[in-house]
This record gives C-alpha cells, sequence and structure tokens, in this order.
C-alpha cells in the first residue's frame, strides 16, 4: 500500500474494517512518515472529540415549544374566509381575514376546494368558505381603476420579513412599468438575493396588489408567471406597458 | 528508520454513533408529541449550531427556527412520508440549512472565542481527567478554546464535516445524508479538515492531548 491509500483510510479504519486495517497497520508501521502523520490525525480528532457539550439557555426549549404553540393557536384563532369576485380577468378567488384580504388566487379551473388546499398550505390558516362581502367588491373595482391597492385591506403579516419586504418593494413599481428582480433585491438592501426575490415572487399570495407581474428579468424578458406567460403581458398591456423594442 | 518503529499511541474517540439507532420512527405531530422531539434534540442540535456559527445568540436563534420548520414540514406530511423520516439526520439537515442562509453574507465569526469553552463542564469532569485542579482546569479551557477558535477557521462545509464526524460522532453514511453529499465526497471533506487542523494547531496537539490519553496500543 502506498502512503497516499493508506491516508485516505484513516478514518475508515476507526469504524473497523479488519483487512484493511491490518494492511493500513502494517504500512505504518514501516513508514516513519506516515506514523508521525497518523498521530497528529488521531491527535486532531481526539481534541475535537475532547471538546465540551454546550448548554443551551435552560429556558430554549421552552421558548421552542410556545414559539410552535403560538403558531398553533393562530392557525385555529382566526381563519380565511374564501370567497370569489368577478373581474375584468374573470373570477378571481379571494381568501380575507376580517377586513383584510389575505389571499387571491385568478380562477384556473381548479375549484374552491383545491383552492382552500393551497391557502392552506401557504399561509397555515384553517380556511372556511363563506359570503362575499360588499366591501369587497369595491376594492377590486377600485384596483382596476387605478392598479393600486390601499395597503390597510391588505394583510401579508402571515409571510416572512424577506417576502414582505419584496412584496412592498414590488408595488412601488408604477403601473405600466417594470423593474427587475436584482431592482426589487437592490430596494431591500439585499443586493445578492435577487433568486430570492424571485422566490418570494413567485410565492407571492396576493398577485396584482402586490404586483409581481411588474417583475421581469434583467434583459427585460417577461421571464416567468403562476398564472403563464400570456397573462403576465396581458395585465401589464392593460396598465399601459409597452414593451421596448 | 528502526526495524520496527515504535507503536503508535491511538486515542480514545466516541465510536460513531450506530446506523439502526439513528432510525427514528415518528408518529402524527402535535404540540405534545412535538415537544418531546424538541427535549431530545434541543441540545444536539444547539451544539452543532454552536459549533459552527461560534456564538451562543446565533446557535439559539438557529436550534428555534430549525424546530419551527421542522415542526412546519411535520404538520404538512401524509403519515406514509413520516413514517418513513429519519428524523434525526432530517432535523441535523434543517439546522444546517438554516445556519448556512444565517451566515451567508455575514463575514467569519471574529467574536471573543475565549468564552465559548465551559469551565463547568470542564469542572463536571470530561471523559478522561482525572480529579480537577483549578490551574489543570484554567489550562485545559484555553487548549479547548484554541480547538474551538481552529474549527471555526475551517470553511464552512469542511467546518459542518468534521463536528458532524468527530463532535457529534455520525457515521459518514449518516454524514452524506445529512450534507447530501456522496460518501466518497464526505470523506474527502473530513479529512480536508483534518489536514487545515492539523497545520492550524500544529505542535498544540501534543500539548491538548493529555498524557493519559493513550487507550490502547496499535496491536
Amino acid at each position: 500500500m502506498r502512503c497516499r491509500e493508506v491516508e485516505a483510510l484513516w478514518d475508515d479504519i476507526r469504524e473497523g474494517m479488519p483487512p484493511l486495517r491490518a494492511a493500513v497497520h502494517s504500512h505504518l508501521r514501516a513508514c516513519q512518515n506516515c506514523q508521525d502523520l497518523y498521530e497528529q490525525y488521531e491527535g486532531v480528532a481526539y481534541c475535537l472529540s475532547c471538546l465540551p457539550q454546550p448548554e443551551p439557555s435552560c429556558d430554549l426549549a421552552k421558548r421552542v415549544i410556545e414559539h410552535i404553540a403560538t403558531l398553533q393557536q393562530k392557525y385555529r384563532s382566526t381563519p380565511i374566509v374564501l370567497t370569489w369576485v368577478q373581474t375584468r380577468l374573470g373570477r378571481i378567488y379571494v381568501g380575507y381575514k376580517g377586513t383584510r384580504i389575505a389571499f387571491i388566487g385568478l380562477d384556473r379551473g381548479d375549484g374552491p376546494d383545491k383552492v382552500r388546499e393551497q391557502i392552506e398550505h401557504r399561509l397555515h390558516r384553517h380556511v372556511d368558505k363563506g359570503q362575499t362581502p360588499d366591501w369587497l367588491g369595491k376594492v377590486f373595482d377600485d384596483y382596476f381603476k387605478t392598479w393600486r391597492v390601499d395597503e390597510d385591506t391588505v394583510d401579508i403579516s402571515d409571510l416572512t420579513p424577506f417576502e414582505q419586504e419584496a412584496l412592498k418593494a414590488a408595488a412601488r413599481i408604477p403601473p405600466g412599468e417594470v423593474r427587475s428582480y436584482a431592482w426589487v433585491a437592490q430596494t431591500i438592501g439585499r443586493p445578492k438575493a435577487a433568486r430570492a426575490v424571485g422566490q418570494a415572487m413567485a410565492r407571492n399570495p396576493l398577485p396584482l396588489f402586490f404586483p409581481c407581474h411588474r417583475v421581469v428579468d434583467s434583459t427585460g424578458a417577461l421571464h416567468n408567471y403562476g398564472y403563464g406567460i400570456e397573462m403576465k403581458a396581458r395585465i401589464l398591456t392593460m396598465e399601459g406597458y409597452r414593451p421596448q423594442r | 528508520m528502526t526495524a520496527l518503529a515504535p507503536l503508535l499511541r491511538e486515542y480514545w474517540v466516541p465510536a460513531p454513533a450506530q446506523q439502526k439507532k439513528a432510525v427514528k420512527r415518528v408518529g402524527a405531530p402535535g404540540v405534545d408529541r412535538f415537544d418531546t422531539i424538541v427535549d431530545e434534540y434541543e441540545r444536539r442540535l444547539y451544539g452543532f449550531a454552536l459549533r459552527m456559527t461560534g456564538n451562543r445568540e446565533d446557535a439559539e436563534e438557529i436550534v428555534q427556527d430549525a424546530f419551527v420548520r421542522a415542526y412546519r414540514a411535520l404538520a404538512k406530511m401524509s403519515p406514509e412520508q413520516r413514517a418513513e423520516l429519519r428524523l434525526q439526520p432530517w432535523l441535523y439537515t434543517i439546522t444546517l440549512n438554516v445556519t448556512r442562509n444565517r451566515l451567508r453574507g455575514k463575514r467569519p465569526t471574529n467574536v471573543a472565542l475565549d468564552s465559548l469553552a465551559d469551565p463547568d463542564a470542564l469542572l463536571r469532569g470530561s471523559r478522561h481527567d482525572g480529579p480537577a485542579q483549578p490551574e489543570k482546569i484554567l489550562e485545559q479551557n484555553a487548549d479547548m478554546a484554541l480547538v474551538e477558535r481552529a474549527l471555526l477557521q475551517l470553511p464552512m462545509h469542511l467546518r459542518a464535516a468534521a463536528t458532524l464526524r468527530f463532535i457529534e460522532g455520525r457515521s459518514h453514511p449518516e454524514i452524506a445524508e445529512i450534507l447530501n453529499q456522496p460518501i466518497g465526497t464526505v470523506k474527502s471533506h473530513v479529512h480536508r479538515a483534518v489536514r487545515i487542523l492539523r497545520r492550524i494547531l500544529g505542535p498544540q496537539i501534543g500539548r491538548v492531548v493529555p498524557e493519559g490519553a493513550t487507550v490502547h496500543a496499535m496491536s
């Protein structure tokens, strides 16, 4: 056996591989250099194994359990009510919490049960089917007039802080204009997070209201959209966007 | 070289955990069941996160975040998926991912690591030492801080491999599963980590390792 081959087996022989172990040992006996290195190797392993087991704060487990209990309580406390409204873009499913909208989804023919699953999966909240309150129609009427939404009518508190920031940055893009994922990343002070911004846009529970359709790739290509790239182009055109050629 | 080189020293290093032991089956999670998971793994995951970050506050936040993610993921799994789940490696993987996300973009830690080595742990008596003497404890504590500092100088992927292998005592196949890497890559990372640590610790290894650590010579 050569020195290199033996060195590659040092860690293996600790787990017990009798035939190779004998071969490694016989090489080590004959090779002073390998013997010195092996001793150092074992020394390093020993040093690491001797590091004391660190103790977390005594209340860490309690804090974890309490945090999870809060999440569970949240899931059960304010359910999301699922309904739908008819708009210029066809039927739109809407999930609202109290007087704020937490989810919207264009109808893809999935049916309300499938949409309910999607919301539960995305927002970790219980979803009930319900009525369409009057204020909901007004929010959509206003939106399709101005292409903007009043922030008091939406709720993104179930999202991560990063997702919230990315969506709020996207909401600053004027209707009929587009910006890149990198621009959004830059705007929220995370210039290297363009891909993460892409993820946040893809998981946006409030498309249209938080206009992920106005976020495109750095070349100006529309890139992608949950409802298809044609829908992205259609919404942008409705807003007055004219692609530069 | 003499005809027969001197016998080698072998140190007592905990044997890697057996594969069988690592297989944990879990049932449907609820706070009542999940707290047993938290109790069982909290210290281990904290230790791992601390070795990876070198910072107690970061490590605690990482553990908290990892458990929340685990809880959410378990809640979404079907009973079949949960029955198939190998809990321990999976929890390590989540902890590592949270650690990576947290450390990404952060500069390597340069906090005062002397505070890391826990004098109380040494006072309680580790595996090898006899009756504790104050000056001995101080010296050992300084040595442990030295080792901790050396570990933190490794690139993250090598640090993870070395920590899982020698501190957490995981086997190669288990580490491969945790890191989602082929076993050959794991072995090579462990080896490279030790090479670098050997270079960093150098002559101090002999000082850190007590004479009494020789458990059995090579036969």
